[in-house]
């Protein structure tokens, strides 16, 4: 039924010479040589990176498919020496390893020995643990303020960078791996996977996960300091069988009370993976019903001999480059692939990436794309080589609902359609706005707090700049008397050894002191001179221009019509050469419609 | 897929066509209750529900838990078996004003301990299935099959699986703010214009559409109520955006169901969680509070009802890290002026455990989403739920 409709459509719109065969769904084997052509070649940009500029996709073109799918996938050779390495600010000294786990653990540490996180307690005077409490708090803020940093980082690496699958794959493995810099609260650490995930991302996924499973982030995220011989901590163990490797439903609650035996004594020291022989339990374990004194590595060994893990991974690649669902059929066969290419990702994706499947009709311009990809993808095509700083790519990413290094939970991100809701879509429209007319007047979050508690931040910091001492400074304002007031609220400050409130408002400000801007350029893009280099003598040629570049839907009759219509107004002609040297407002205000168009969240 | 998809269907025609005669006998009271609405309030990581409805007379729990129980000098006490976590000022005050029903045991058959296969369980109301709509949108499908827009109001970064059904499009938006196009005033008439559906749509180019659609419907009416809403009514630090949804109701925004989280699995306590726990009891139990308090205050005392739930509890006997690991059953809160506070239920039993030490549920959790759908919005449950569950009383 569903084909047949395929075929009657292909029928109407066989025009397009993208349009594939409709059998093609499902077809593992290779496109030919002479299947190859430019619309193919930007599909693979889309899916394989992060979308390509007219001039990237003519290159790979040039390439064949065979040469640019393996450009993509083994990209080794490719010089990559103009991306700068992370720039540290230097927010971290040796005081603050180990980190306690929360502001009580820190107050009870220095009540106890005198001294935390490198700070004494002060011998006599009021608040004498604030400047305790105010290191706890600068170190929140700083890790926060840094792990953006590396975001933003990554953000121009994905943009500029050589060898893009590189990073897609990165974002894929993040995603999968998902770890929080909340519960890490070490910028250090996440910026440690990141370069992991970046670097084994083509790899080999047995060294992938063997590196995961003893990266100080994960171990930290999931608690592997606490599983100690004795009394293993399940949590590390599940979400290995449970998100990384096998999905749920395929191990028994037994299975992972052994594995996690076999983990216990992983943990870390710093940044560096440590492994303590006392905590850990030698004993026999029985995993999937095989016995033996098995360690985590070998755990893991286990895990990948399991038919279910080749095709749960490969399962998620291929719902991640290609459709939102895939067959229990094909993920089996795709499952055999990778298996028989002994995990090694590369050849998996040069599979899918050759695949008349990708090209296919299902596959083609239906998957609704990540903010992330939304966002670089949108700066690739406007040809910048920096991400701007206004907007700032954190709070555009937050607000679409991907904020880099931190997924909002263990599952990482679901992609598909959970990308859009209503608030979402108009989100998203309102980015490209931020970006063609951007808000000069914002304040920039890495130095002025807007987060939920920058409220409270603000009023505590008028205040005591109005000489208010610190209680007074630090009760809540504007709720009403007494009685009533919210629990939360009176019982913020009861404590008189350190008043919470100013430690939080403190820490904020040493954080912004010592972490180094983010610099607040703007796009700045010039559609003016995308239009004229393309020839455009009419604005039904810049609406086909900008639609060509940007859309990688096939726009219909009446929204070409609309979109020139509205250009012609704007500029007071339809003639291109006329409107020259004030044209690019009204090219803006177009490409603002475009791009705001439910047809360019579909890559 | 198809198949999936055809049997759904089947199941809908069948579950409509014996909903028929309920339909019928029930319309003129469902009629006068066109003004109720419910609330769900999602607690998402597992929320401990020992430490919060904390059976402080038992043995076994000071025993099992040597380091975390809370000791009967510190609970606010309920009876002599039960009291609340110290940190819950705001339901012990509900609780004694007889506006909080507590349902005690709540879990299901088999349970997961996955917190996404659990979630995905509560969300569906149907455990260990392939159910791929969330019971919210069923209710909402049961009581406007016509599927009114702006039925449906789900506050979150992202969509919730309880609200995804298959007429009704969930108004679903985080901050009411940026819930608005921004745009020239040349532009406003394209930019607003209606998406309409072409041939050639793929599957996700229609869903864009309808969500498109239904953005433009409902941001100016969420933005302007969320605006105008001023409130004296304190909801704590965390409002758990139950703020919003007052104004809303103020506003007489046409949703009947409204669906809300304490998000990003913050009930996840494995590791040091006695203050963590006892701080984010707080801060739920000062937001339902106060959406209580606002609620009678704008005059929708009768109309509103509150009901809370968590994926699963956790296991009874502590962890050693001061923490505790993914568990089994669980209460659920049910608040508000019409409610007929108490407790419900059987509570669990310490001493009968399962043998990996959890609590073997006592209420099948469907037994409360019944009695809130059929008892309170007088909707045939058994459609919304395809299978029979004896409701509680509590409404």
């Amino acid at each position: 039924m569903r084909r047949l409709l395929a075929t009657l459509l292909l029928l109407v719109v066989s025009a397009g010479s993208a349009q594939a065969a409709p059998e093609w769904s499902g077809d593992l084997r290779p496109i030919a040589a002479s299947d190859w052509n430019r619309a193919r070649a930007a599909h693979l940009l889309e899916r394989a990176g992060f979308g390509g500029t007219p001039e990237e996709i003519d290159a790979t073109l040039a390439l064949g498919v065979e040469g640019a799918v393996a450009r993509l996938v083994r990209p080794q050779g490719i010089d990559n020496g103009h991306l700068p390495a992370f720039e540290h600010s230097r927010v971290h000294d040796p005081g603050l390893d180990p980190f306690p786990a929360s502001r009580p653990a820190t107050t009870e540490q220095a009540k106890a020995e005198g001294k935390a996180l490198g700070v004494l307690v002060k011998p006599e005077g009021n608040r004498r643990l604030q400047p305790v409490v105010n290191r706890f708090f600068y170190w929140l803020r700083a890790s926060l303020l840094e792990t953006n940093r590396v975001a933003y980082w990554w953000a121009n690496r994905m943009l500029a960078t050589k060898r893009p699958l590189e990073e897609k794959m990165a974002l894929f493995w993040h995603g999968h791996f998902a770890t929080h810099e909340d519960k890490v609260r070490d910028y250090r650490k996440m910026l440690g996977q990141l370069q992991l995930l970046q670097q084994k991302g083509l790899g080999d996924f047995r060294e992938l996960m063997i590196g995961v499973a003893k990266d100080p982030a994960m171990l930290a995220f999931l608690d592997a300091g606490v599983n100690v011989k004795g009394a293993p901590n399940e949590n590390f163990a599940r979400e290995i069988m449970e998100m990384f490797t096998m999905g749920v439903g395929n191990y028994s609650e037994h299975d992972i009370r052994e594995a996690a035996r076999a983990f216990t004594g992983w943990n870390y020291a710093g940044t560096r993976f440590a492994f303590d022989a006392a905590k850990h339990d030698a004993g026999e374990k029985t995993v999937f019903g095989k016995k033996g004194n098995f360690d985590g590595v070998q755990v893991i060994d286990l895990i990948l001999a399991q038919p279910v893990t080749a095709e749960y991974l490969a399962g998620r690649i291929y719902r991640y480059f290609v459709q939102d669902e895939i067959t229990p059929e094909l993920r089996k066969r795709l499952g055999a692939v990778l298996r028989d290419k002994r995990y090694r990702i590369a050849p998996l994706l040069e599979t899918i990436f050759r695949s008349r499947d990708f090209y296919s009709a299902e596959s083609v311009a239906t998957r609704i794309k990540s903010p992330v990809e939304l966002v670089i993808g949108t700066y690739r095509k406007l040809g910048l080589k920096h991400v701007p700083g206004v907007p700032d790519f954190n709070d555009v990413t937050t607000a679409l609902g991907q904020h880099l290094l931190h997924p909002p939970t263990v599952a990482g991100w679901a992609y598909g359609r959970s990308w859009i809701t209503p608030g979402l879509l108009i989100e998203r429209g309102n980015f490209i706005r931020d970006v063609l007319f951007p808000d000069f007047l914002a304040e920039a979050n890495d130095r002025y707090p807007s987060l939920v508690a920058g409220e409270q931040v603000r009023a505590v910091h008028e205040r005591i700049a109005r000489g208010l001492d610190v209680t007074a400074a630090t009760t809540p304002e504007g709720k009403e008397g007494d009685g009533a007031m919210a629990m939360s609220n009176r019982m913020a400050d009861r404590d008189e050894e350190f008043n919470t409130r100013y430690g939080s408002y403190r820490g904020w400000q040493q954080a912004v002191e010592a972490i180094k801007p983010i610099p607040r350029t703007m796009a700045n893009p010039d559609l003016s001179a995308i239009v004229s280099k393309s020839g455009s003598r009419t604005t039904r040629q810049a609406v086909e221009v900008l639609a060509a570049r940007f859309l990688s839907v096939s726009i219909g009759d009446e929204q070409r019509a609309a979109w020139t219509d509205f250009l012609t107004r704007e500029l007071g002609t339809d003639r291109i050469e006329r409107a020259r040297t004030y044209m690019e407002d009204g090219l803006r205000m177009l490409l603002h419609l475009m791009l705001a168009s439910t047809d360019y969240q579909l890559g | 897929m198809n198949g999936i998809a055809r049997r759904t269907l089947l199941r809908a025609a069948f579950g409509s066509a014996f909903g028929a005669p309920f339909c019928i006998a029930h319309a003129a009271r469902a009629a006068a209750d066109e003004r109720r609405i419910l609330v769900v309030l999602e607690l998402s990581g597992g929320n401990d529900g020992l430490n919060t409805v904390v059976p402080y007379g038992d043995d076994n729990y000071q025993r099992l838990r040597p380091n975390l129980a809370i000791k009967p000098n510190r609970v606010r006490k309920l009876d002599d078996r039960h009291g609340f976590n110290p940190g819950m000022a705001g339901f012990e005050r509900l609780y004694k004003d007889g506006k909080l029903a507590i349902v005690h045991g709540c879990g299901y058959q088999q349970p997961s301990f996955s917190h996404f296969a659990s979630m995905a369980y509560w969300h569906t109301a149907a455990p260990n299935s392939g159910e791929e709509t969330g019971w919210v949108a069923r209710l909402a499908d049961a009581l406007r099959p016509d599927a009114a827009p702006n039925f449906i109001v789900n506050i979150d970064r992202s969509q919730s699986l309880a609200v995804k059904g298959r007429r009704h499009v969930p108004v679903v938006f985080d901050d009411p703010d940026k819930f608005a196009r921004k745009s020239f005033f040349e532009q406003r008439e394209l930019i607003d214009g209606v998406e309409r559906a072409t041939q050639n749509d793929s599957a996700n180019r229609a869903f864009l559409r309808d969500i498109s659609n239904s953005a433009r419907d409902a941001s100016l009416l969420v933005r302007e109520a969320c605006a105008k809403y001023a409130t004296p009514v304190d909801y704590g630090i965390v409002p758990v955006d139950l703020r919003k949804v007052a104004a809303l109701i103020d506003a007489k925004l046409p949703a009947r169901l409204y669906y809300v989280a304490y998000r990003n699995n913050a009930f996840d306590t494995h590791v040091h969680q006695a203050d963590l726990h006892q701080r984010l009891l707080t801060y739920v139990s000062d937001a339902v509070f106060g959406f209580v308090r606002d609620i009678e205050r704008i005059g929708r005392a009768d109309d509103v009802v509150l009901m809370a739930f968590s994926e699963f509890g956790r296991r009874v006997p502590e962890n050693t890290s001061l923490g505790t690991d993914h568990g089994t059953a669980g209460p659920m809160f049910i608040a508000g002026k019409p409610v007929k506070g108490g407790q419900y239920g059987q509570p669990v039993s310490l001493a009968e455990r399962t043998p990996d030490d959890n609590l073997i549920h006592t209420t099948d959790f469907r037994r409360t989403y019944a009695t809130a759908i059929e008892r309170w919005l007088g909707a045939d449950s058994r459609a919304v739920l395809n299978d029979r569950f004896e409701a509680f009383d509590f409404v």
